[in-house]
This record gives structure tokens, sequence and C-alpha cells, in this order.
């Protein structure tokens, strides 16, 4: 009587069918259901062996699924090896979604992934990295930028291949600053109050600011940092302690600035249930002046269908420094996928996704294209169609600009992603008026402290 | 089949029913089930809660004891999670027993088109949780809820009101959306009560003189008290545990101001990543649940043969 393996390999080659094989696997005195199972799990690890497609699941947020869709249909007509499915959750529930796939045995093979959470998956055996189960796709880092490939390096081993890399920006309403007498943007947060303070005055909008601070929103930590580096200021020290708790810091300002927005009703009331596509639908009917979001989304507001369509603009950060976050977000390989002996296949569409294919970064190229997406591929700038295109919406040369001064968001470690979400809340109290400025740093120091340990 | 067959069939039945194979041949696949899906999950619940196991550290999952229910119990955010629990549930479950036991009174009257309003009765309670509070997020939002825009056409206010995003508003929207969404299922078990009510009974009350006062003290409220118990305890424990309204609404925020006790222990588990502490936190919640039951059952006791 042949062996399990036997029938498994018999099975794979074509020489008996799954109804054949559990006859066998019966009379061999194993369980129908349990052989089942057996060759449903040796399936996933010798499809790449059989010559069949290699079936990848492939975990998205909520943002363009269309496109991403059409992308996997291209990358399919190229490719006949590796069929694609993809999933996707919203941005404010993927992380939280992505933990529970990953421990309770669900996991994908590739997914988005983000800066903030590159230490927690890695430390959690998530994910694995990308120089040693596809060396080819990170030996296109000499092309990234730089604060993109630090955001998605750890322990000198690269985790990641760069979905989009992009900038918190401030962004402004043009048409209506000037009608409020301005001709140019606030150089400072002070201005930024003063000009906010003319526009309601004058009855141009009720609440000339927003900003995204919705608890659940991850955008708001990073709007946070923002405002902290470009009044000059830090969060942590290099050896990842926090300095944001000082006493009349930057940090502080910066808090104790969106407490006297709130308080003196500049800044929109509705800001602590406002999540980013909100403020972006609010911003494009006119309802706000000023906000701070990925620059991606000012191509949105330029573009999209708004009733001030084409009035916005970004300027540098207000501040000392005009420094501000610079972001990415990459495709990170799973451990479930090297298990299963999909790292080949997920090389093959990582490649075509967020590496070259033909000498060209097609998929990064159309996301900046078709929809503003910044990258982190350099090489992409000197590409005359992309200058077109982000001149069509925004300003090539202040983006460079604005990037030369990005920074990388400080004190990434396994328990940031836990010290955010208190960070968030603390936020949102000291806007509540619930806590003080001064307090709620301090809470998120001691609640730093404590995971630290 | 004739009736000496039927009779012979079910006493070879009945014998077969008093086997000792027959009774394992039929309760085995129930116990079974039992067993992997309740008896399992709750062991292992119950071993989690007593280790460090937090997944960023997934090799050091040492036995800790008791460790993680005293942290949970002392650390702030826990405790003003429970406070804001009692606050909920302190508001929810009388709300949404009067307004059940009110509108199923009304829907007891024989008034022509009730059956229809019966039915409708029901529709907020047969909308996912999810969907309801998705429907009033978009109704109560501070930049383009419809409610703001009703109440400024109507010109009861000046600007748009942030009802989600101020804490002292915030609690009690989630009430409200809470109280709308759970009232009509008390109103159909009310309703099922009081259709058991001997309609001689309250001809005779009449007839004695009662008012209406006096046959609700006296002869509805006692036909109810089953029900009643069934609603407060269900209405209790759904406010106790509510999870996805918050979740949509407000994210437990502004601040910290909604967060439940569930939506705690959620956090914990999956955003902060602690399967001990998010274990310790479920347990407590489900002792504090089965606390109130035992005390509403010694409050409000049925006697046998009462409804």
């Amino acid at each position: 009587m042949a062996s399990l393996d036997e029938l498994v390999s018999s099975v794979f080659a074509g020489r008996i069918g799954r109804r054949e094989f559990v006859r066998r696997a019966v009379l061999a005195g194993i369980s129908a259901p349990v052989a089942l199972a057996f060759l449903e799990a040796c399936s996933q690890g010798n499809q790449a062996n059989t010559g069949g497609p290699v079936h990848l699941q492939f975990m998205v947020w909520s943002y363009e699924v269309q496109t991403i869709q059409d992308n996997i249909k291209n990358f399919e007509k190229n490719d006949k090896s590796v069929t694609v499915s993809v999933q996707d959750t919203s941005w404010n529930t993927y992380h939280d979604t992505m933990a529970t796939k990953f421990t309770t045995g669900s996991a994908p093979d590739v997914a988005y992934s983000s800066d903030h959470w590159l230490r927690e998956w890695v430390a959690a055996n998530w994910i694995v990295p990308l120089d040693k189960y596809a060396p080819d796709l990170a030996s296109q880092k000499s092309e990234w930028a730089p604060y993109a490939l630090q955001g998605m390096t750890l322990d000198n081993h690269v985790y990641g291949l760069p979905y989009y890399a992009d900038l918190v920006i401030f962004i402004y309403n043009d048409k209506l600053i000037r009608q409020a007498g301005f001709s140019k943007p606030p150089a400072n947060w002070e201005e930024v109050a003063t000009q906010a303070k003319a526009l309601k005055d004058k009855g141009i909008t009720q609440y000339p600011i927003d900003i995204p601070m919705k608890k659940d929103d991850p955008w708001t930590i990073e709007i946070f940092y923002s405002m902290v580096y470009s009044r000059g200021g830090h969060l942590f020290d290099q050896g990842n302690n926090p300095v944001f708790n000082a006493a009349g810091g930057e940090a502080e300002q910066a808090l104790q600035w969106l407490r006297d927005a709130y308080t003196s009703k500049i800044l929109d009331p509705a800001v602590l249930e406002s999540a980013e596509p909100d403020v972006v639908k609010t911003m494009g009917a006119g309802q706000h002046a000023f906000t701070v979001l990925a620059k991606y989304n000012l191509a949105e507001l330029n573009l999209g269908q708004h009733d001030q369509k084409g009035n916005f603009k970004m300027a540098l950060m207000p501040g000392s420094s005009n420094s501000t976050v610079g972001f990415v977000r990459f495709y990170a390989l799973s451990k479930a996928a090297a298990d299963r002996n999909h790292a080949q296949a997920a090389d093959q569409f990582l490649q075509y996704f967020g590496g070259k294919t033909n000498g060209q970064y097609v998929v990064a190229k159309r996301w900046a294209l078709d929809k503003g997406l910044g990258f982190a591929q350099l090489p992409l700038y000197d590409d005359p169609e992309i200058q077109k295109a982000i001149n069509a919406w925004g300003n090539v040369d202040l983006e460079k600009q604005q990037a030369k001064v990005a920074a990388p968001k400080e004190g990434l470690t396994p328990w940031w992603g836990t010290w955010d979400v208190y960070a968030r809340e603390q936020i949102g109290s000291v806007l509540a008026g619930s806590t003080s400025p001064k307090q709620a740093l301090q809470n998120m120091a001691t609640k730093w402290q404590s995971l630290k340990h | 089949m004739s009736a000496r067959t039927d009779a012979k069939s079910i006493w070879a039945a009945r014998g077969a029913g008093s086997s000792t194979a027959y009774r394992l041949a039929t309760l085995t696949p129930v116990l079974v089930l039992v067993a992997v899906f309740t008896l399992f999950p709750f062991a292992f619940a119950a071993v989690t809660s007593t280790r460090q196991m937090l997944l960023t550290l997934p090799d050091q999952t040492p036995f800790i004891g008791l460790q993680n229910y005293v942290d949970v119990l002392r650390d702030a955010s826990t405790q003003n999670a429970i406070r804001n629990s009692l606050v909920f549930t302190l508001l929810t479950v009388p709300c949404v027993t009067v307004i059940g036991l009110a509108v199923a009174l009304l829907l007891n009257q024989q008034i022509r088109g009730f059956g229809i309003l019966r039915a409708l009765v029901l529709l907020p309670w047969a909308i996912p949780l999810v969907s309801a509070g998705i429907i009033w997020r978009l109704l109560l939002h501070g930049d383009f809820g419809a409610l703001n825009g009703l109440l400024l056409q109507l010109g009861a206010v000046h600007g748009y009101v942030p009802w989600l995003s101020s804490p002292s508003t915030a609690m009690y929207s989630v009430v409200v959306a809470h109280i709308w969404r759970e009232f009509p299922l008390p109103a159909i078990l009310f309703l099922a009560g009081l259709q058991l009510i001997p309609g001689e009974v309250v001809d005779a009350s009449r007839v004695d003189g009662a008012g209406l006062w006096a046959r609700f003290r006296n002869i509805t409220l006692p036909y109810l008290k089953a029900p009643l118990l069934i609603v407060l305890i269900y209405e209790t424990m759904i406010s106790v545990s509510v999870f996805d309204l918050v979740y949509v609404l407000t994210g437990g925020g502004p601040g910290s101001s909604t967060t439940l006790f569930s939506w705690d222990a959620y956090a914990t588990t999956f955003t902060f990543l602690n399967l001990g502490q998010g274990a310790a936190l479920s347990f407590i919640m489900a002792a504090f649940l089965l606390v109130l039951i035992v005390a509403y059952l010694r409050i409000v006791r049925v006697d046998e043969g009462e409804a």
C-alpha cells in the first residue's frame, strides 16, 4: 500500500485524481477529512514545483482597489505562473485586521505595511527580510529616497519594497486667503492662526482650519510629528528616549497651539470626528482654508470633483525649520509566504508592483500619474511625464524643497505602534479639554517608559 | 402505516432512547461541538490570561499567575472604561426597557394599520450594528451631519454641533444610537406578553372601577414579569458588551470619553497586541455580567406558574 506522501505526489503529478486519492487514503486507514486536509496543506507548498500557477493572497488597505485589481490583471497577463487575489480593509482598521490575520493563521503572502509598524511586525515574526528571501528586489535600494529606505530597514535588513513614499504637507486654499487679503501663505503657526482669524472674522469660513484628528485615524500622529518637526523640535533622541515632554518644548507648543485654535474656534470643532477623507471633502467644499495632510491629497483636491477644485496649493510646513514627516508605505513579504514556499512567486509579483518591468517602474509611475502618490524611486523625478503631471496639481520644485527637509518618524521601536494609539488618545484629550498639553505629554512619556520595559 | 405499527415504532424508539449506546450516540456530537467551540476557547483564554502574552514578544510567554488581572485593574484606562460602561449601562438599560414597554403598550391597541407598524418597529433591530453605526455617524457628523442640517434649518442651532467630537455630547450620542437600535426587541417581547393577558381579567377590573394606572400596576406588570426579566438581563449584557457601535461612531473618543469596557478589551488585544491582558479583561467583563445577572434574578424573581 502506498504511503500518504506517495499518494500526494501522485496527485500533483496528475497520475491520480483527488477522488481516487481519498479512496486510496481511506483504504490505507486514513480518514477522508484528514487525507484531504493533508492534500490541501501540501498543495500550498507544491504549487511552484508542479508547474501550475502559484496563488498569492495580497492584502491592502482600501485605496483605489480597482486600480490595484487592474495592476494585478496586467501582471497576470505577463506572468502566467502566478495568480493573485486581493483583499482590502480600511486604513483606520488595517493594523488591527492584520494583527488578527497574522495570529489566526490566515496571513496573506504579500501585504501593504508602513514604517509605523515595521518593528512591531518584525518583532512578532510576521514578516521576513526581502534581502534574504527576494534579494534581487532589495538590490534596487540605491535608487530609493533615503528616508524611505530608512523606514523599511531594520538591523541592516530591508523588509519592504516601496508602494509609495510621501510627505505630510501644509495645504491652503489660495483663493480664500486672497479674499481675506493675504498674498502669501503663512510662514509659521502664529501666522496660520492670524490668517485663520481674519478668514473667520470676515465671514469667509466659519472654521478656517481642519486637520484629521479622529482617534482611530493613524494620520493624527504623523501630523503631530510634522507640527513638532516644523518648529525645529524632536520627539525622541537617538537612543529612542522621549524628549517631547520637555517643559515648554516644541511638542507642548504644538499641542497648546491646537488647543488654542480649538477654543478660539478657528479649528473645526468636528476635528475629533474627522478622518482624512472627511477633511478632503470639507476642504474641497470650501468649508476650510488650511489643513495638514499627506501630499497626494493635494492632487485629489485639485483634480477631483470638488467645488474648490484648482484653488489648493502647498506651502512649506509653517515654522522655523519647515521640516515635516517623510513616510513610506511598502509591500511586505509575510513569514507565512516564506513557509508556503511562495517567496519566489511573491518576488515576481513585487518586481512588477514595486520594482522595474523592462527597466520601468510601471506601477509606481501609474500611481504618480493617476493619483498623485509620491514615490520613493528617485529616478521617477526625472521622468518628464511625471514632472508634467505633478505640476498640473502641485509644484515639483516646492515638493523637492520640502522633501529635502523631511525626516522619518523618530522613536520607531516594536512598542511604537502601541504608544501611537495611546498618544492619539492623549492628543484628543487635550483638544477636548480633558487634560492639559503638559499633562498629556507627561502621560505619553510615562506610557513610553512602561512599554519599553 | 397502521396505528398499531406507529405505536410499535414509538415504543421501539422509546426503548432505544433509554439505552446508553443511543444516549452516547446522540449526545456525543453535541458535546464535541460544545467542547471545540466553547470549552476549548474558554480554557485557552483562561490559560492566556495567566501568561505574559505580547505578540511582539512571541517567544517570551511566561506564566505570571493573576498579574494580568492586577495590572489591568490598576490601569487608569481600564478604570475609565469601567466607569464609562457603568454610565452607559445605567443610561441605556432603563431607557430601552421603558421605551420598549411604551411602544408595546401602544402597539397592543386594536387600531387599524398597527399590524404593519408592528413589523416596521423591528426594523432598527434588524439593521446590522455596523450599518446602524454608519447611519448615525452620517446623521450626527459635526461637518455634514443630517441632524445638524435639520436643526440649522429649523433655527434650533446657529451652527453645526460637533455631537461626536465633544466629550459631553459624544457619550449621549452613542447612548441615543444604542437605544434606537435596541428598543424594538423589548417592544416585541413585551407585546407578546401583553397579548397573553386574559381579556376577561382586564374587563373584570374595569367593571370593578380600576383606573389605567391600577390596571397597569396590578394586572399588566405582574403578567410582564417574565419578559421584563429577560429584557433586563439581555439588555444589560448587550450594553456591557456593546462594541460595534462605538467602533464605527467614535472609536472610543474623543480622548477616552466613549471608551467602553468591551472597546478597552478589544484595543488591548488587537491594537496593543497584549493577548494576556485582553483575555484578563474579557474574564473580568464576564464575571461582571454574571454578578449582574444573578442580582437581576434575585430582584425580579419569577414564581413558578407565573406567565
